[in-house]
Parts: structure tokens; sequence; C-alpha cells
């Protein structure tokens, strides 16, 4: 029997793999997906309007849950008991953090990723990320600018559907919008506040479906759609990409598939991928024309620097040296929280029914002067609270009782918080490389964690404690508190630049197409090819990437760089 | 014993208390399970969480004897064979700053552990979510409602409702 070789394998089948492999089947390619995980299904995996109360540790899970298994941290954001008993979640493969290092690695590995319970924010970067070494002096631009992006974008966002307005912001360029989320109570409160501070407050650009979208429902706001929506009212590859990838009869999608390397040929291109069968634990091999990795960011470099041979001795297209640098992540905590007196006693609203960022503050700092501040760049948060799923805030209140039972009640609709989202500047403590000694459980070397966050950073933060103290004296609220430290590194899920794109093949890992610049054949679809991390998240980039990556593969396609199998 | 309390944290009143809504069985549950509900312990591992579970535990358990023992030492009966006005005062001790005393340090601990639990296993039932008007008990909502108060921005102007059964409790207490 002849052996298979597919058109482009594509490894993950998240927000950038599931892009990839619906353009690329829908072009005519023949395409293999390699899932490290099982089938993601919703009608058992997601919460489907169950209840807290309908969990047998309400929330909490089993204690022993995770008991024997290689990585045993416990629930993310994304990870919760309605999931349990299900394999969506890594917690087989271990991975090792050097000394000081704390990073937390979430994996979904079920079909989708992380992107079937993403947060939603979708912001598009601007010039302002793209040229900010022009701006400050530090680091070096991105290899493309605004103007080349902003059509994909446009194609991101209307094939996604985002809901926002149209706000002018030097900062944030306005994109294509479904009608925005209606303001609660606690937004107009926080807004006149914000107001008065000179800091803005304005509709998060959420992509969540406010109106049915290319035959898509309308969100019917049920809530808690971070544990994955039962009908596919805001964008995941589940409910979006991977169906189109099948329907064109060219996708073979592999599941519980664990890539370990890329295979390369006698000139060191890439002609497949080794990966482990996990419930075999055997080694099988896969061929193509081109590979696509698009693992989450940290993995997709993991296989990289596991891929090692004669001509790649440090890992696949790793001339440059800079493979596993650059790791940045959004510094993530809770700069300050408390109630708003005004909402006190108030009937319970919905306020969590869309369970979204409906607003947020974006970035306000270093735009008339990029030296205005202490720190460079800047920062943005997002403010959340009001009536939710469990009354958090009992521990603020005295006593017991009845009494004690209608103030739990009296301040149900009025606590608000903070999300400060800070990116950490490139660093060259930050990175990732492999643990020379440990291999996990099906025997391939694990990926070992350097990270601390810097003083620019570091400074965000302080900055964003004092804003909080003055917002909440401006918007006459009380304050209850503030986070003492910023949140574990790793906890966002925005980490970036591990195979930073560059025009210059000896400081970059790809070139500005996320085409590997040594491996011709090797495109990467994920936000490790994103040199900086900004103050707006990365998924919705991470399409839009994706779809430009692809297009420029499609041609590479048609003039003959890449012949189809 | 366990529900007693529970009930005195969360009483019936114009909506039901602790007992209807099953808060001794989850305790009971919770603790069996050596699965805490709060702690200061950054859970990393399956050790951690057992560690913590365990510790909660014993910590549960040794608190029910502190209140028995300290009930016995003050009015001469267990927590359950005292009368209301002493299971009352002993908790009101335990739960208001003002009412600390220096040698009920670990009757604190306790109260503030059972009261993590009764809260916890009130508020994550239908009967306590209903009593809160929880709006995501409702599972289909043609469109995000919003603020209905749109032309007074800062909300400076809403009424609280009076709420008699606040005022009743202050002037008793």
């Amino acid at each position: 029997m002849a052996t298979k070789i597919y058109d482009v394998i594509v490894v993950g089948t998240g927000a950038g793999g599931g892009t990839a492999m619906k353009i690329l089947c829908e072009a005519g390619l023949q395409v293999c997906a390699i899932n490290s995980g099982p089938r993601t299904n919703p009608a058992t995996d997601y919460r489907r309007h169950r209840q807290v109360y309908d969990l047998k540790y309400r929330g909490y899970g089993d204690p022993l849950r995770l008991k024997g298994k290689a990585h045993q941290e416990p629930y993310s954001v994304e990870e919760s008991e309605y999931s349990e008993g299900r394999d969506l979640f890594e917690h087989d493969v271990a991975y090792s953090n050097a000394p000081g290092t704390d990073w937390y690695w979430k994996r979904c590995k079920g079909t989708g990723g992380k992107a079937n319970f993403w947060g939603r924010s979708s912001a598009r970067f601007g010039d302002i990320d793209f040229k900010a070494a022009d701006l400050d002096g530090v680091g070096e631009n991105w290899p493309v600018d605004y103007a080349e992006i902003s059509p994909w974008f446009s194609k991101a966002e209307r094939y996604m559907g985002v809901a926002s307005t149209i706000q002018n912001r030097p900062s944030n360029p306005d994109g294509e919008y479904l009608p925005p989320m209606p303001w609660r109570c606690l937004d107009y409160i926080i807004q006149k506040g914000a107001e008065k501070i000179g800091v803005p407050y304005l509709p998060d650009r959420c992509a969540q479906l406010t109106i049915e979208h290319n035959g898509h429902l309308a969100c019917h706001y049920c809530g808690n759609c971070s544990r994955g929506c039962d009908v596919g009212s805001f964008f995941s590859p589940t409910w979006f990409t991977i169906p189109e990838a099948e329907a064109t009869k060219n996708l073979t999608l592999l599941t519980n598939a664990l890539v370990r390397s890329i295979l390369v040929d006698e000139n060191g291109m890439a002609k497949g991928v080794a990966y482990v069968d996990r419930p075999t634990r055997k080694e099988v091999e896969v061929y193509a024309k081109v590979v696509v990795l698009a693992a989450s960011c940290v993995e997709t470099a993991h296989i990289m620097l596991n891929s090692k041979s004669r001509h790649w001795p440090t890992g696949i297209a790793n001339s440059s040296g800079q493979l596993g640098h650059n790791l940045s992540d959004h510094l993530y905590g809770n700069p300050g929280y408390g109630y708003l007196p005004q909402l006190l006693g108030q009937p319970a609203t919905p306020d969590n029914i869309a369970d979204s960022t409906v607003t947020w503050m974006p970035r306000w700092q270093n735009l008339k002067n990029p030296r205005e501040e202490k720190f460079i760049r800047g920062y943005s948060i997002y403010m959340g609270g009001g009536c939710g799923e469990f009354p958090g805030h009992y521990g603020q209140i005295e006593g017991f009782g009845s009494k004690y039972k209608k103030e739990i009640k009296r301040y149900y609709p009025t606590p608000v918080g903070a999300l400060i989202q800070a990116p950490a500047l490139p660093s060259p403590n930050n990175y990732i490389d492999i643990d020379p000694e440990k291999k996990d459980i099906f025997g391939i070397p694990q990926l070992r964690f350097h990270y601390e966050w810097g003083p620019n950073e570091l400074l965000m933060w302080e900055h964003s404690k004092q804003v909080m103290i003055d917002l909440f004296n401006a918007m006459g609220g009380e304050m209850w508190g503030a986070d003492a430290e910023p949140n574990r590194a790793g906890t966002s899920l925005h980490e970036v630049g591990v195979c930073k794109m560059g025009n210059d093949p000896k400081t970059s890992v790809t070139n500005k197409w996320a085409q590997a610049h040594d491996v011709q054949n090797l495109y990467i679809c994920d936000a490790s090819i994103f040199p900086t991390i900004t103050d707006k998240t990365t998924t919705m980039p991470i399409v839009a990437f994706a779809m430009r990556t692809c297009d420029h593969m499609l041609d590479n396609f048609k003039q003959g760089v890449h012949k189809r199998a | 014993m366990v529900e007693h309390i529970a009930e005195m944290i969360i009483p019936q009143d114009d909506t039901p208390g602790a007992r209807q809504a099953g808060v001794a069985e989850f305790i009971d549950f919770m603790v069996a399970n050596r699965a805490p509900v709060s702690g200061s312990r950054d859970v990393r591992s399956t050790e951690d969480a057992l560690e913590m579970g365990n510790e909660a535990q014993n910590r549960f358990i040794l608190g029910l004897d502190w209140i028995n023992t300290h009930c016995r030492a003050e009015f001469g009966r267990a927590f359950m064979d005292s009368t209301h006005e002493q299971q009352n005062s002993l908790l009101e001790e335990l739960a208001y700053k003002t009412k600390f005393k220096p040698t009920t340090e670990s009757g604190r601990e306790f109260f503030q552990m059972m009261r993590d639990y009764t809260v916890v296993g009130y508020y994550t039932t239908k009967i306590g979510l209903e009593s809160l008007g929880y709006p995501g008990l409702r599972t289909t909502w043609p469109k995000m409602p919003g603020c209905t108060h749109p032309d007074d921005p800062e909300h400076a102007h809403l009424r609280e409702p009076t709420n008699p059964m606040i005022k009743t409790q202050q002037s008793t207490s």
C-alpha cells in the first residue's frame, strides 16, 4: 500500500488551527488535522443549562479528581465541575518550571481547544501596537502594519461576529460590528465615575452574537458562556470552523494524537509529523507537503524544539536561535474591588446572563506622549460585577441570622471588581526550553518555563491600583480591597512571542506570513508568531492572521512553491 | 447540631432557611469527602487538596467540640441543651468584632468556617438562589435587558426599598 501523503497537516484545531483547516479544505486541499485530545461534544461536555445545584460538589469539584495524574493543578477559568469526568483538559502531560518561575499552563486538549471556552473580547491591534518601537524606542516593530492587516481583521470580524460600537479611539481601531450589548446599571455608574477621572469606559469588542449571524443563532443569554455554548452563539471552532471543514469532505481529523515532532526530508524541509496515539501509546507518522503548527503558542514551540535533526540541531527552523524566546504574557490581577452603595437594596438584575466583558476601559495611558507615564505602552481594564451566580460578597458582611441574610440580599446587586490586562515587555529572562532531564509519561521531553514579571508591567499594576482608588472615589463606591499580588503568569492564556515573526531571518523564526524562514513548507497559525503582546486579547487576531497566512499559502500552492500531493 | 447552627446562620424568614435547603446534608457531604469551600492554602496538587481537606475536617470536628465544651463551662450544658438566648449570645461573641474575647479564638475560627459552609451550601441550592432572585435561573432571555434607569446614569436617585425586618431586628438587639 502506498503511503498516504496529504497536502497539508494542521496540528491543533483551536482558534488558529480550526481556521486554517476550514480555509484549506474549502480551497480543495486534502487536509489532515491532528488533535491532541478527544472530540469535544457540546451535548455531553458543556454546561447545557445545568445549575450549580446539579453538581455533586456544587462547583468545588471532587478533591480526588486528579489523583494519579501527572499534572494536578486545579480548575482553571475554562475547566469546571461541569466537564468533570470528561477528558477535555490536559492532566497527563507534565511540564517544568525553572527555579523562581511559577507558570500556570492551562491546556484544553479537546477539539477546538481553549477557543471553546474563551472570554470573547476581540479588539483590533493598531499601529500603536505594530509600531510601538517607533514611538518609544524599545524593541522592534512588527513586520506588518495596520493598513496591511486591517482587511484581515474585517474578514475575521465578519466571520466570527463581534458586537461593539464605533469609538474613534487612538489605541483601538474600529471594526465591523454587530449591535452592542446593552449596559447594566453598574456600567452607567462606573462610566460616570470614569469620566470624572479621564478614563474611557466603553462597550468591549465582544464576539458574542447579539443578533443571528451567518446562520448562527443569536445569544439566548443563559449565562456561564465560559462553560461552553450549547448552541454556538459565539465563535468557537466546535460550532464554526470544524463543522465547516468537515462539510467539504476534504478533512481527515485524528484525535487523541499527541504530536511530538516534525519529520524532515533530506533537505531539512518538513515532510510530516510524528505523534503518539494516546490509547496505544504507539508512535505514528503522517506525511504531507506542508505542515501548519497551531498547537497553542508554547506547545507549538515545544514541538519545534523537540524536532531535532542533523539539519536542525537545536530544533526545526531555529537558525535564529529565537525559538522559545520572547515569551510574553498579560499580567492579570484584580487591582480593586468593592461595592456601589447606589444599588443597595435594589431588585436583582440579570447582570451576568451574557457572562461577558460587556464593557472595558481600553488603554488610555501614554497616548499623547509615549513617555507620559513611568512605564511605556499601556494596559486595559475590564470591570464586572452585579448579581452573579453566587453572592461572593458574603464575607464582607459581619454576623449571622435573618439580618445577615437580608444584608447579603441587600448587597447582591452592588459588588464591582476589575481585571487588569497589562502587556509584559519581552525580556531575555522569559523563555521556554526543553527540560534536560524530565520526560512526560509518553516519553516526550518536557517543556520548561522561565518567566518573571518585569518592572514595566509591575509599574502598570501599581498604577492600576491607584486608578481604582480614584475611580471608587469618583463613582461614589466603597472599596473592599485589591489583590496583593498579580495572578500567576500563564493565567491570561494570552502568551505570545516564542516563534516571533520578523523580516530578518537572523532575529526571527517566521517571515511576516508566518512561514518559517528556514523551512518554507512550515507555517504557524497561533499567537506564538506575535512579536509582542498588546493591551488587547489574542483570539480574533489569531483568526485574522491565520486567514492571511492560509491565503498566502494557497498562493504558494498556485505558484508552484508548494506542490500538491 | 450542624443543622441547628446552619439554621441560626441562615434562618427561615420571608424566604426558606438553611434547614429547608438541606444545608446540613451538604456540609456533611463536603466535610466527609474532605472538600473545603474556603481556605488560604494554594492548591497545586491532589496532595495539597487532601491536606487542606483533612485539615478542614479536623478543624470542623474540633470546632463542634469547642462549642460544646465552651457551653458546658459557661452554661453548664451542651450547646443543643442551652437556651436559645445562650446559643445566640455565644454565636454573637464569635461573629461580631466588638464582642470578640481573647479566649474565643478557636471558636471564632470554627464559626467562620461554619458560616462559609452554610452560605455556600445555601446559595448553591435552588432555594437559596431564588431567595436572592438570581436571574440566571431563567435560561432564555430574548435580549439582555440592561439598565432601566438610563435617565439617571449616576443612579443617585434610586430609593432603597424599606426593609421592616431589618429595623425590627435592630430595635430588639
